[in-house]
């Protein structure tokens, strides 16, 4: 069993309120979203394992259930090139839940154009797979977002 | 997952997407190839679909092929097809 930990803070909003059809229609995993709190911070591993996958702006943490999730951090962001985040990880790095993975700043992601919504999606999981999923209110960062059965 | 297998799939993604000549551009991002093709009208949806995609996503000449986590793995593929 894994439980996910909220990257940010902000409020949650369940992926279905992802201006993006590949992630609000759970193409590639089910999960929610949230809506980052405005001011500049660093994201965090959702679960203690391994960076499988390390972009400034989406990042993949597998644990040793081999359960991947996947954080990304604002919506059409691959078109910022890196700009505006700063990578705190190496891909391949063991952390532990919580430490910084990606710092960055949503009000600049907004600036530039793009949704800073983070989504946070169980990479490849069945939708029933998932419990006690957070979609709506406030979290903290480090809040638990849901169980990955 | 780089291999015969791996390359088989990255060639039939971009036969689907028109051929290589009709790919101006063709990036992962995490879990979806993002490619701008030069005619839409040529891309298969079915032979994608075939190839692995999970869905595919058009907005005129934007292609975006979902595939999943292998998404960067699959690019890698299909820059050595492309040469």
């Amino acid at each position: 069993m894994t439980r996910v930990l909220s990257p940010v803070a902000g409020r949650a909003i369940g992926l279905a309120g992802v201006p993006d059809p590949v992630f609000a229609q759970a193409m590639v995993g089910p999960g929610t979203a949230v809506d980052p709190v405005r001011a500049a911070g660093r994201a965090i591993a959702p679960v203690t394992g391994r960076i499988v996958k390390l972009h400034p702006h989406a990042y993949v943490v597998v644990d040793d259930e081999d359960h991947g999730v996947l954080v990304h951090l604002g919506i059409e962001t691959v078109k910022l090139k890196g700009r505006g985040f700063a990578l705190l990880a190496a891909e391949g790095d063991e952390v532990n839940a919580g430490e910084p993975v990606v710092a960055w700043d949503p009000v600049a992601v907004e600036a530039a154009g793009r949704s800073p919504i983070c989504a946070v999606v169980a990479l490849d999981a069945d939708g029933g797979a998932l419990t006690r999923v957070r979609a709506d209110g406030p979290v903290h960062q480090g809040t638990e977002l849901f169980t990955w059965v | 997952m780089r291999g015969h297998g791996g390359i088989r799939r990255a060639e039939a993604i971009v036969a689907a997407l028109g051929g290589a000549a009709n790919i101006v551009d063709i990036e992962p991002c995490t879990t979806r190839l993002r490619s701008e093709v030069r005619d839409a009208a040529r891309v298969d949806e079915p032979a994608l679909r075939a190839a692995g995609a999970i869905a595919v996503l058009r907005s005129g000449p934007v292609v975006q092929v979902v595939v999943g986590p292998q998404a960067d793995s699959i690019a890698c593929d299909i820059e050595d097809v492309l040469g």
